[in-house]
């Protein structure tokens, strides 16, 4: 009888190898790539992604995920230059002929639409069409809707039903111009047209959420065969290269086939091994592949900094850290080398809350107040003199990597430098509603800011005295301070084609904040750009808001 | 079947000389029982041996293997791994916090998750179980249908979607209140997800010896029914509560360490075994010593539990009136 | 007969109705759960919050939410929060590699289960015995995610022998299919095989004890035939019932943790997915699914073991 245990496994084991040999083809749900013809034009790209986009809808996609797709597809009035690094956050004409024209009171923005244009499918482009896009992101409640109903003049009265149209938009069909009246003058607001969820969809598009077939669109690439959670493909608009729009490139490879695999160890392994062509640069690339990438394929990896914010908020009405030498201790007790070591590399030190690459950073020359190196002495004596030792902490954050580990070591530091501290980290998709409600209330723990678009100002609402509020709070710290607050009702209102002018003064009101201590920053996060050998890497354009640019990817 | 001399030996006795003769079973038993010692003199090895906390982060520090000054994480985030001496002996973890001192403490949260939970599935199923089975009726009806109820539920879904709200929430029942973080937290949901494996066969039984001559006798003599069942039907039960109690606390811990898992078991910065190896899975092919440390002890405690509760099965019960099928038909836990 | 179909369905209604009301209740007990709160977005207004309450019907009774969001299953139009698509939809997508899951391994563990218990029992107490015995207690006590994680690692990771999870429909690559099913299926059945072969070693020792067995012995029937004609006939019962409960359980989504290990996408990973991002809808959807297809199964058991056994008298349970 053992002899027929054994014969049997070894059938079992036979007919596993069987399967594992014959089914030798490695690569999984077709992610199959064919290098193009030749001078790198044509072929179709394998992306895989870990997480699926939130919405392939452009009036829904809040998401990295979401816009890498929706901004090449759906193009806005204004949009980004494709370029990399601090010249990608520059604003450029997209479906208008010119930037927005803004009124001496800041109050209107006037831009006129590019003639001739036609959607994917051939419907011409109207200028109505740049309001609808708008109510329609209001109406299916685009997470970031709040830009378009807090500055629109009647936005917030369509939102609420009290009107049929947005009555601050005005389109004019004969001449294509098209103006917006704000409620009050918002510096950032071009950059609030150049939202993918601004993006120009035909007037009548169904009011609800259309990501499993995207509406047409303008743009070098349209979002085709959406199976959820599954995989989409980005393919060439045949129609867009006649429209003449320069700025925008018109793409090289014919199709991006996107394929979801929620495992980001095989995510990576399979892009090491040239199974597919990118690893999304949304998704964190699994530490433990980290040493093979860097032996094996350093020249096709690199970190790209994305201009975000990570920082430990300190509750500034509330013990212990309603005392600024506690709030300086925090500061000085943290290391934020061990920070990166935490992030598995893939962060950025800086000790300021405008991060670089957005207008008002305090720059090279700038040093940080508290120094380079952590001071765990001056921190222990300043806990000592602000007469808050032994203080009860509790510490918040978030349950996903490397977050939690953040607070695992934040907790640890200030048990270190004498406070009483303790832990709670709680569900990701509650975090932020939990701790910007203000019976939570809470003392310090993890928070960021990943720039909705490069302006200051998108910063600094969270340390605006006016969003403090009983629920969905942002500004976690409570700051509510004179200078800060008349400094932003001047710096807020510099239309984004003049902030250079006033980066002086934005760069002094962010030391200015450091040395007050209202949080404790720590750097930006960075991210992977990982491909294949088929592509060319060093051509391919990482942009700061959207991370890979697919119209610049192409193969060697 | 070989049959044992009963001769002039009580029940329990006759069971301990078999169990005695199970060289295996007690082989195991006390391997478990050494696991347990270990992990209860955690702190001795924290403060003596390895002279650091559980929760103490070491991100930026050095140590000195074999004469070499060596990053305990290195710049891009990789932990060390066992050093086979006093500091980091089974190396650290992504936040350079000692493998070895975290070990000994999460076994003591798993272990004690275990106990608990253990003990309150064996005190509520045995409620249930007698008074469905004794009274019958809508008592039973009722009682029954609950239990069901839990059955049908996916338990590893209950677990988490309760493990989740609970988490945040915490509970608070009359004067007992409990914080989110809480070990007692993930105790009491395994605790009540277990009551219909356990109640189901002891209302069974219950219901056999309700028609025995010795209750009808005791109900003759006037006896109530809350003295019936606790002193002449709850005896009857106890070799078969005995049989429970080491599958359910090897259950508890594994279905602790799934919890753990998907994120709804002990809360950070404590450690159990289950919340060791998640944290490890992620750094599997740099940092093998993460999952296989906590791994391997867990596999080990929840074998030597089982084999020793196999062998007081064999020796109390060797009819095999309780089987294994009865605890385990429904283990999607360690799925 | 009829009888026992009726209360069957009273009773499944019953457990569906109370399993649907706790889940729903559970997620309600969330604190800073609210949905709305979620969609509306980070630096969203109360405004905002308020209309999309209004637009989802959260600001409607509990009752009332749960009405209509039962409604909305029952019709086949419920959409989630996280990702507002159809979760019927999503469900049916996942399917497909829940129930290769689930069919794969339910082979493998039946077959190997009943192999080794057979084992067990024919030579008890020997060394044969002892040594499954703690194979299959190996087995029971190594939590699946484990094992799956670890047996990635050496043969998808090291030795690049299978592929590093993810699942191909069986209608695109029947070959591709069975390389990337096999793995999970030796994993998931694992647990399963250490667990039959113990109920049916112990059945077995039963039943070789019962008199009718004796009888046929004393007849000078062969030990072998005894065994297989006789004995494995009888405790094969229990072990097909104990089958199929735990077969309707997989498909049900509860194969959670062999889902996510190898990124199978199935339904139980869609469960898992949905619970952390306090997706209420899914949820609701899966767990019914999981409780209905173990009641059914369950029902289906018992009829069929009273046609093939007179003796078993069908009773609500």
């Amino acid at each position: 009888m053992v002899r027929v245990r054994i014969a049997s496994a070894a059938v079992f084991a036979a007919l596993v190898l069987a399967a594992a040999g014959c089914g030798g083809n490695d690569d999984d749900n077709g992610g199959s790539t064919s290098a193009g013809g030749g001078g790198g034009e044509g072929g179709t790209v394998s992306v895989l992604m870990g997480s699926a986009p939130d919405f392939l809808d452009p009036q829904l996609g809040y998401t990295t995920q979401s816009a890498e797709a929706t901004w090449i597809s759906y193009t806005p009035l204004v949009t980004y230059r494709h370029a990399a690094g601090a010249s990608g956050g520059e604003l450029i004409a997209g479906l208008a002929t010119d930037l927005p024209e803004v009124s001496r009171d800041g109050l209107t923005y006037t831009l006129t639409l590019r003639r001739g244009l036609e959607y994917s499918d051939g419907t011409p482009v109207r200028a109505a069409d740049a309001e609808y896009a708008i109510e329609l992101a209001i109406r299916i409640n685009w997470g970031g809707k709040s830009f378009y109903t807090n500055y629109i003049e009647g936005a917030a009265d369509y939102d609420a039903r009290r009107a049929d149209d947005i009555s601050g938009i005005e389109a004019d069909e004969a001449s294509g111009q098209i103006t917006f009246r704000l409620t009050e003058p918002y510096g950032a607001f071009a950059n609030v047209l150049a939202f993918p969820s601004s993006g120009l969809v035909p007037t009548g598009t169904p009011m609800r959420n259309l990501s499993n077939d995207p509406p047409p669109g303008v743009g070098p690439y349209m979002i085709t065969g959406v199976t959820p959670n599954r995989t989409f493909t980005v393919e060439r608009n045949p129609r867009f290269a006649r429209l003449g729009i320069d700025e925008i490139p018109n793409g090289h490879v014919d199709a991006i086939r996107v394929t979801i695999v929620s495992n980001t160890q095989s995510e990576a392994q399979r892009v090491l091994n040239n199974d597919a062509d990118i690893f999304d640069a949304g998704d964190t690339l699994p530490p433990s592949i980290l040493p093979q990438i860097e032996a094996q394929a350093s020249e096709r990896f690199s970190r790209e900094a994305v201009p975000s914010t990570y920082y430990f908020f300190l509750n500034t009405t509330k013990p212990p850290f309603d005392n600024l030498k506690a709030r300086q201790a925090v500061n000085y007790a943290i290391d934020r080398e061990a920070m990166v070591r935490l992030a598995s590399g893939f962060l950025e030190p800086s000790c300021w809350f405008i991060p670089d690459g957005v207008v008002g950073h305090p720059g090279s020359d700038a040093r940080c107040p508290y120094g380079d190196e952590p001071d765990l002495a001056r921190a222990r004596q300043l806990v000592q003199e602000s007469g808050q030792a032994g203080a009860r902490i509790t510490v918040w954050g978030q349950e996903r990597s490397p977050r939690r580990e953040y607070v695992d070591y934040y907790t640890d530091l200030l048990n270190e430098i004498g406070f009483d501290a303790t832990e709670r980290i709680i569900a990701d998709e509650v975090y932020f509603p939990t701790i910007g409600n203000a019976q939570t209330d809470p003392q310090t723990g993890f928070a960021d800011w990943i720039q909705d678009f490069p302006n200051p100002s998108d910063f600094y609402l969270l340390m605006d005295g006016r969003s403090i509020q009983p629920t969905n709070n942002q500004n976690f710290s409570k700051v509510n301070d004179p200078r800060i607050q008349s400094e932003l009702a001047r710096l807020n209102s510099v239309p984004v084609t003049d902030l250079d002018s006033v980066a002086d003064e934005w760069a002094a009101l962010d030391e200015y904040t450091a040395e007050r201590a209202y949080v404790a920053a720590y750097g930006a996060e960075t991210h992977p750009k990982f491909f294949s050998d088929r592509l060319d890497f060093d051509a391919a354009i990482f942009h700061p808001t959207y991370l890979n640019d697919w119209t610049s990817l192409r193969f060697k | 079947m070989r049959r044992e001399p009963s001769a002039g030996l009580g029940p329990y006795r006759l069971a301990a000389r078999r169990l005695r003769r199970n060289r295996v079973a007690l082989a195991f038993g006390a391997l478990f029982l050494l696991i347990v010692v270990l992990c209860l003199c955690a702190p001795l090895y924290a403060d003596h041996v390895a002279q650091t906390g559980p929760n103490a982060n070491h991100v930026t520090d050095t140590v000195m293997v074999g004469g070499v000054e060596k990053d305990v994480v290195s710049p891009t985030g990789q932990p060390i791994g066992p050093t086979w001496q006093a500091r980091f002996f089974f190396g650290a973890d992504q936040n350079g916090r000692d493998i070895a001192v975290r070990l000994l403490y999460g076994g003591r949260n798993s272990l004690e998750i275990g106990a608990i939970a253990t003990l309150l599935t064996i005190v509520l199923a045995t409620i249930a179980g007698l008074l469905a089975g004794y009274h019958r009726g809508i008592v039973d009806g009722v009682l029954a249908r609950v239990l069901d109820l839990i059955w049908a539920y996916p338990v590893v879904l209950l677990g988490i979607a309760l493990g989740t709200a609970l988490a945040l929430g915490g509970i608070s029942i009359g004067p007992l209140e409990l914080q989110g973080n809480s070990l007692l937290v993930p105790a009491l949901i395994i605790g009540v997800v277990y009551v219909p494996y356990v109640a189901k066969p002891l209302r069974g039984q219950v219901l056999r010896l309700r028609e025995q001559e010795f209750v009808d006798a005791a109900r003759v003599q006037g006896a109530g029914s809350l003295r019936i069942m606790w002193s002449e039907i709850l005896p009857n039960l106890a070799s078969t509560i005995i049989v429970f109690v080491p599958l359910m606390i090897a259950n508890a811990i594994l279905l602790e360490a799934a919890l753990s898992y998907l994120g709804a078991g002990v809360q950070p910065p404590n450690a159990s075994w289950g919340t060791m190896i998640s944290d490890g899975i992620r750094l599997i092919p740099s940092a093998m010593h993460m999952t296989f440390v906590p791994g391997v002890m867990l596999v080990l405690a929840v074998l030597g539990i089982n084999v020793f509760g196999d062998g007081v099965r064999d020796a109390l019960d060797p009819r095999a009136k309780v089987r294994v099928a009865d605890v385990q038909e429904h283990e999607e836990i360690s799925r | 007969m009829t009888r026992f179909v009726v209360r069957r369905l009273i009773s499944m209604v019953l457990v569906l109705f109370a399993i649907s009301v706790l889940t729903f209740l559970i997620f309600q007990a969330i604190p800073n759960g609210d949905p709305a709160q979620r969609m509306a977005g980070r630096t969203s207004t109360p405004e905002t919050v308020a209309a999309v309450r209004r637009t989802w019907g959260f600001d409607e009774s509990l009752p009332e939410q749960y009405l209509t969001m039962m409604g909305k299953i029952l019709s086949g139009d419920v959409i989630s929060y996280a990702q507002q698509v159809n979760v019927l939809d999503e469900v049916r997508r996942g399917l497909p590699a829940t129930l290769s899951l689930a069919i794969g391994a339910g082979i493998i563990w039946l077959l190997l289960g009943v192999l080794f218990g057979l084992l067990s029992a024919m030579r008890a107490g020997r060394f044969t015995d002892r040594a499954l015995t703690v194979l299959a207690l190996i087995g029971v006590s190594t939590p699946v995610f484990l094992l799956g994680a670890v047996a990635l690692y050496f043969l998808a990771f090291k030795v690049q022998m299978f592929p590093n999870g993810g699942y191909v429909p069986l209608t695109e690559d029947p070959l591709d299919w069975l390389y990337h099913m096999s793995l999970p299926w030796t994993v998931l059945s694992v647990l399963f095989i250490g667990i039959y072969s113990r109920v049916l070693r112990s059945n077995l020792l039963d039943t070789m004890s019962e008199d009718y067995v004796r009888t046929a012995r004393a007849k000078g029937i062969s030990e072998r035939r005894v065994l297989l004609r006789h004995v494995l006939r009888n405790s094969l019962i229990p072990i097909v019932s104990l089958w199929s409960l735990d077969f309707a359980a997989v498909i049900g989504g509860g194969a959670i943790l062999t889902e996510s290990v190898f990124n199978l996408q199935g339904v139980g990973q869609y469960a898992a997915t949905s619970i952390q991002q306090l997706d209420v809808p899914p949820v609701l959807v899966i767990v019914m699914l999981g409780a209905f297809v173990v009641v059914v199964l369950s029902a289906v058991t018992d009829v069929v073991f009273a046609l093939l056994d007179p003796r078993i008298r069908l009773a609500g349970r």
